[in-house]
């Protein structure tokens, strides 16, 4: 499975991004191309977080540029939407709607932004729930959930939208460990599928399997970037070998 | 030791009382009050009660107006005060600092002294008016029921249904197709061809007032002895199952769990109210209540009879009269009677001074608070709620509408509720403004009676069933809103 | 991050500035969206119109302001003897000492930096600019305050100030410097010079009031040298104060708390002591003095003597039953004198009131002993605190039960401002204890306890405050027994308490609630009795959870205590709304309404607001909210 030859979805150059005084991304240079797995590793703080969610701009950077599968992110509001519903995201608190039931938070956007039909929508949402697991969920409501299905949910949820692209803000970090491997399980089951995926991890083992491409970011920068088996096994910078010394 | 405390000072207290020639007693409820209220349904109560009731109208009329009022502008400050936008966020916040800072009584009469520095009216201010203020209080136009007004509410009633059913037969069809079915707009539309239709043909109608005289006849003709009956029979039958309920939501799988005090409490409380009922049903006449006519009249005659007049009423309001069933009406100043005395006319609806004081004073006020609840809920969301709702795609009116305020309500009803139920009680500063509300009749009745007691009984009678049917709303959204957790 | 870091492209790692400047901020605030903008024009033209509206009104000629300003006496002390006012004076002077003593003890202040200094410089003086740009013709008229060349120039050289410190290099701008202290010492001594140097617009006494109020005429006068020297010198000696205990405090090694407890003692102290003693001025006569001070010295020693016999470490269940029996024989002998008359024997040696008083307090104390008396150190601090509290008591029923010399039409000393804070502080103070023993009633496992507390709880919040008043009023004289009687203040004072007791207890319920087993759990491991647990450990937890609950509650007493104007009372609001407006001599003041209500709001807010402030600060000192 070869990604090289196939066209760049993501551009990013010279990504700058201040909180307040505090500079998060000191010029974040990235590409990623179709269906290429892109995990992103480095320590708290580094700015990998902030980075992914430039990119479908929860936040919005102040200097730079980023391209999403040829458009350029401004604050033109229509590119923006256009951006968000070929983006998909899943996030470390997995943010399921409370109020909802499953079937009605997977079935959201889909009949909110896209204007489906409730029959086509509940039936897809269905089909998704399938393909995580747990269609016999479907009524409940999300506290009824353990951590793992709800993570599960929010990937069903975000591939509702039927993303191009799908963003993973450190999905099993609030996770306990029993719960973990379902939720990788369901991310390399989508991996193989072919999804254009980022993913902001800790998980080395799944960055070893899955990833195509592994970028290491520290004090707001892409120090280091390569395939797993070059980055684990042959670390050129020393900020990379010390994280890995640490880790693993 | 606390009990023989309370037993001596009540018998102090039973001493004084008789020593100031005072008989604790309910008697004054019937007496002519001896005096006049400035404003109400009845300026010139002819009985205790009636004095009462009145005051209490006028605490209800500025409460709820005032309610309805606070929200609104509480919630437009509390978002505001939550905007991006730097000066309209510092401009809620001065609001909000300005007013919560300074004594509501104080308030109250800044209002008065700059209602009552208007000119006063004049010669020239004679005619009819859309709106006017003045030292005589704010005077504006209103729309008031008029000709069949009542068949047209019947009639607008089942319009509403037909709305509710075409709606929804529109989303369906939304659903199925993926089209847009602009259900609002056809519920809208709806309703609004049915108020237009109405209009014309309500007098059509007019055969429903042989069925009104008929009912009245019925319940007229029922002797009031199984009227008492049948009160007391609901009320004991409405505490058994409430108490039986109320058990139920206490009982686990491993038998009936364990009440607290607060619990029995409540179900004491259940069984006396509903015995209280009975008596009263049963045992109260002439003695409470004096008809103007002079004869006594128990409660449950006087019950029926109020009823039955209802249905009377209603049916002297289906004539077949055609007309428009809602009247404009606007505010006149008017010379009236000999001596030139420049007034506001009846028509229009006229709010006093005080009145007028009142209502800004406690509007402005428990919007400040409000505000800042609403503020509190809003930012209570989680920030991944929003986050998420925009990485899906969802417009900002989108998941303000499905996601945030749906959770941000759950967390702003109750304290809301609190806020209604201050609202409601700080009305009673009006009293400082001669605003005549049920603790300034009750302390003009204290000073003309020296029945002091039986009118703090009355008070906590009128506050405790306010705020029971507060709290009784807001925990009704409150469980209907309440979230399914593991 | 890990000290042995491999130094990586350092140059690259060193953090930008982030983009800004003024059109960046007008975009990102103002104008985010064409809709914020529209907005902003809107919001920034309506502040615009209503800060001119109000400097136009303030300051127009036609304003009754000589109303407030030849009537402050009156609003703040209503008719307190002008020759008794050192009273007053130094009572407020006493506040500010200690406060300020405090303030320095607890290292108040700190340094700011001066990019936040020159924020506020710049806003003040902008703001200042305005009022003299904006103040209407004929505003010349009040003297120093109209004077529209002393506010343009304040207003430039405080914004010149402000615009010089933006001007500063990047590292001094940021860097923590300006000293607070030194700030509000400036603020202070321009307090004094304007105290000194300004005039007011006077009313000449017995001018009659002309038709239209722009013409009547006034008199320059320089602030009366009775109000500016006293507020010169508390002024004076509140900062010497500082600097003194600043001094101290820095050679003090570690906490200081003893000197801390010892402060925030005096300031509890001293109001009582303000009140009572040095505002109320109790003649005492020699001869009445010697039964209370025989009664209070002989159950301060036959007191001891029986605490250690009551709080010995072997007293078993036996010596807390002799207790219960006394207190509830003291109870009944305080509450009904009829029943239990003091021997003939004693009586004439005691003061029977106080007598019964201090039997009940000693009952109460005989009653805690087993609790926290105990072992030998312990078991002498309390009865040393049993001897200090039976000497308060006696002192504080001298003072009270003595004529005051301070002679005022009316039953109480004391109106206007004073009242408001003597009913609200002692309302808080009083209530709070209160309000404690309600909430721990109803959270206690006791069924009779509970009962009792929520019913009375429920009842009291029921209706309003109002209501209550009124019943005071009405109903109070006739439930009390024969030959007692109480005045407007103590009634008023005695409602309010037990009315905001109701309130503080439903707050404190919820700190209480808030409390995990686990802490219960723990203190029961360790062997602590019941009360030992709720007042060692619960307690202070609970209170500290509701910290910004009880400070809400303060103000809302506060704002409260305005309606005892209702019932007649003169405290600060009635005389704002409803004194100065009836005195037609030796000024006619007839009809002016509107300025000092709006004096009086001024004068609520700034306390209600300053005391909300510092509740914010210490809430985030003590980091309550936060998880």
């Amino acid at each position: 499975m070869s990604v090289a030859n196939n066209k760049d979805v993501i551009i990013c150059e010279g990504v700058k991004k201040w909180f307040g005084d505090f500079q998060a991304l000191k010029g974040v240079n990235a590409t990623v191309k179709e269906q290429e797995v892109v995990v992103v590793i480095g320590p708290s703080g580094s700015g990998k977080s902030t980075f992914i969610r430039c990119i479908n701009r929860l936040e919005a950077h102040q200097e730079g540029t980023i391209i999403v599968d040829g458009i350029e992110l401004t604050n033109d509001v229509r590119n923006i939407d256009k951006i968000r519903s070929e983006v998909g995201m899943v996030f470390q608190q997995f943010n399921l709607f409370p109020h909802l039931t499953i079937l009605d938070n997977i079935a959201l956007a889909p009949l909110w932004v896209r204007k489906q039909p409730r029959g086509e929508v509940e039936e897809e949402a269905m089909a998704l729930l399938e393909r995580v697991g747990i269609p016999e969920q479907a009524d409940k409501f999300p506290g009824q959930l353990s951590g793992g299905q709800q993570q599960r949910v929010a990937i069903a949820r975000a591939l509702a939208m039927k993303p191009k692209i799908m963003l993973f803000d450190e999905p099993t970090s609030a996770l306990d460990p029993e719960m973990i491997k379902e939720v990788l399980d369901v991310m390399k089951e989508l991996a193989r599928s072919g999804m254009t995926m980022i993913v902001v991890t800790h998980e080395m083992g799944f960055a070893r399997e899955v990833a195509d491409r592994v970028l290491f970011f520290d004090y707001g920068l892409v120090v280091e970037e390569g395939t797993p088996d070059h980055f684990f096994e042959n670390p050129q910078h020393d900020r990379t070998k010390l994280f890995l010394s640490q880790i693993l | 030791m606390v009990l023989l405390f309370f037993k001596i000072l009540g018998g102090e207290a039973s001493k004084n009382f008789a020593r100031s020639d005072i008989s604790f007693g309910f008697g004054w409820l019937g007496d002519p009050p001896g005096f006049s209220i400035r404003e109400g349904i009845d300026l010139q109560p002819n009985s205790g009660i009636r004095a009462l009731a009145v005051g209490g109208l006028n605490t209800l009329r500025v409460a709820f107006s005032g309610i309805v009022a606070a929200t609104l502008l509480g919630t437009v400050i509390g978002v505001a005060r939550l905007s991006k936008n730097f000066i309209v966020s510092k401009l809620a916040s001065f609001y909000i600092e300005t007013i919560r800072n300074v004594p509501l009584l104080l308030q109250m009469f800044f209002w008065q002294v700059l209602l009552q520095s208007r000119s006063s009216l004049t010669e020239e201010s004679v005619g009819t008016k859309l709106f006017d203020v003045s030292n005589k209080g704010i005077a504006s136009t209103w729309v008031f029921p008029s000709t069949g007004f009542w068949p047209w509410l019947l009639i607008m009633i089942g319009g509403y249904y037909l709305a509710r059913k075409v709606a929804r037969t529109r989303r369906k069809y939304q659903e199925d197709t993926g089209e847009d079915g602009h259900p609002g707009l056809f519920g809208f539309l709806t309703i609004l061809g049915v108020a237009i239709v109405g209009w014309f043909v309500h007098p059509l109608l007019s055969f429903l007032s042989i069925l009104w005289d008929g009912i009245g006849n019925l319940i007229g003709a029922v002797p009031a002895a199984s009227v008492s009956l049948l009160i007391a029979g609901l009320a004991v039958a409405v505490a058994a199952i409430w108490i039986k309920r109320f058990l139920d939501t206490k009982r686990t799988p491993a038998g009936l769990g364990k009440l607290t005090d607060d619990d029995i409490f409540r179900m004491i409380f259940a069984g006396v109210s509903a015995l209280v009922i009975v008596w009263i049903a049963f045992k109260v006449g002439g003695a409470i209540i004096n008809k103007p006519d002079g004869t006594d009249a128990s409660v449950a005659a006087v019950l029926r009879d109020g009823l039955a007049n209802i249905f009377y009423w209603f049916g002297d309001k289906f004539t077949g009269e055609a007309g428009s069933p809602l009247a404009i009406s606007r505010p006149v100043v008017e010379v009236r009677g000999t001596g030139g005395f420049i007034q506001y006319g009846t028509t229009g609806i006229l709010a006093t001074v005080a009145f007028a004081s009142v209502w800004i004073a406690v509007t402005l006020y428990t919007a400040a608070f409000i505000a800042e609840i609403i503020r509190g809920g809003i930012l209570a969301v989680a920030k991944g709620q929003t986050e998420a709702s925009q990485a899906l795609g969802l417009r900002r009116s989108q998941y303000l509408r499905l996601i945030v305020l749906p959770q941000a309500f759950r967390i702003i009803l109750p304290p809301l509720g609190n806020q209604y139920l201050n609202l409601a009680k700080n009305t009673s500063l009006g009293t400082a403004l001669a605003f005549g509300e049920i603790v300034a009749v009750g302390s003009t009745l204290m000073n003309q009676t020296g029945q002091s007691l039986p009118i703090v009984l009355v008070w906590m009678a009128f506050y405790l069933t306010l705020s029971l049917s507060l709290s009784g709303v807001v925990n009704y959204y409150n469980r209907r809103m309440a979230l399914v957790e593991r | 991050m890990t000290d042995h870091l491999a130094p990586l492209d350092l140059a690259e790692l060193a953090p930008e500035k982030p983009p800004s400047g003024p059109v960046l901020w007008i975009k990102e605030n103002l104008a985010s969206t064409w809709i914020s903008a529209v907005l902003s024009v809107l919001a920034i033209g309506f502040a615009a119109w209503g800060f001119r509206g109000a400097v136009l009104w303030l300051f127009a000629p036609d304003r009754r302001w000589d109303a407030v300003i030849a009537n402050m006496k009156l609003l703040s002390v209503h008719s307190y003897p002008e020759a008794q006012l050192a009273r007053v004076w130094l009572s407020v002077g006493i506040v500010f000492v200690l406060i300020a003593a405090l303030l320095a003890w607890n290292r108040v202040g700190g340094k700011v930096a001066p990019r936040q200094l020159s924020k506020v410089l710049l806003t003040v003086g902008i703001a200042l600019l305005a009022v003299g740009i904006l103040m209407p013709p004929g505003a010349e008229k009040w003297e120093t305050l109209g004077n529209r060349m002393l506010w343009l120039v304040g207003g430039v050289v405080l914004a010149g100030i402000g615009a010089v410190l933006t001007r500063l290099p990047d590292s001094r701008r940021k860097a923590e410097t300006v000293p607070i202290m030194g700030v509000v010492g400036v603020a202070l001594l321009g307090i004094i010079t304007f105290l000194q140097t300004a005039t007011m617009a006077f009313p000449i006494p017995g001018s009659p009031a002309p038709e239209n109020a722009a013409d009547r005429i006034f008199e320059a006068t320089p602030i009366a040298k009775s109000t500016a020297n006293p507020w010169t010198a508390i002024i004076v000696f509140a900062v010497l104060t500082f600097v003194v205990m600043s001094w101290f405090r820095s050679r003090t090694e570690g906490e200081g708390a003893g000197v801390r407890r010892l402060l925030v003692s005096l300031i509890v102290a001293s109001f009582p002591i303000i009140v009572l003693a040095i505002l109320r001025d109790p003649a005492i006569n020699p001869e009445t003095l010697q039964k209370f001070v025989v009664t209070g010295i002989i159950f301060a020693v036959a007191g001891a003597a029986a605490m250690y016999w009551f709080g010995a470490q072997e007293a078993g269940e036996s010596r807390r039953a002799v207790a219960s029996i006394v207190t509830l024989v003291a109870f009944i002998v305080l509450v009904f004198p009829g029943i239990l008359p003091l021997p003939s024997s004693i009586t004439p040696f005691t003061e029977p009131f106080l007598f019964r008083l201090l039997l009940l307090a000693f009952a109460l104390f005989a009653l805690a002993a087993p609790t926290f008396g105990g072992a030998g150190a312990a078991l002498h601090r309390y009865v040393a605190g049993w001897v200090g509290t039976a000497v308060i008591i006696t002192y504080a029923i001298i003072l009270i039960t003595t004529e005051s010399t301070v002679d005022v039409p009316g039953n109480f000393f004391l109106g206007g401002l004073g009242l408001t804070f003597v009913l609200s502080i002692t309302a808080i103070t009083l209530s709070f204890p209160l309000g404690v023993l309600l909430a721990l009633g109803r959270t206690s496992s006791m069924p009779l306890f509970r009962m009792m507390s929520t019913a009375y709880i429920e009842l009291v919040r029921g209706v309003p405050l109002i209501t209550w008043l009124i019943v005071a009023f009405v109903m109070l004289p006739v439930t009390l027994p024969e030959g007692i009687e109480l005045s407007g203040v103590m009634r008023a004072l005695i409602f309010m308490t037990l009315f905001s007791a109701a309130y503080l207890a439903e707050n404190v319920r919820g700190g209480l609630q808030s409390i995990g087993k686990g802490q219960a759990e723990a203190a029961q491991a360790l062997g602590l009795s019941t009360l030992q647990m709720t007042v060692f450990i619960t307690l202070p937890q609970a209170l500290r959870a509701v910290i910004p609950a009880l400070v809400g509650q303060v103000i809302a007493i506060f704002k409260d205590t305005s309606l005892v104007t209702i019932v007649g009372l003169f405290d600060f609001l009635h005389i704002a709304r409803s004194a100065i407006n009836q005195q037609s001599q030796p000024y006619n003041f007839v009809g002016v309404f509107l300025e000092p209500l709006l004096f009086a709001a001024a004068v609520y807010w700034i306390f209600t607001f300053t005391v909300s402030r510092m509740s914010l600060r210490l809430e985030k000192k003590l980091g309550v909210g936060e998880r």
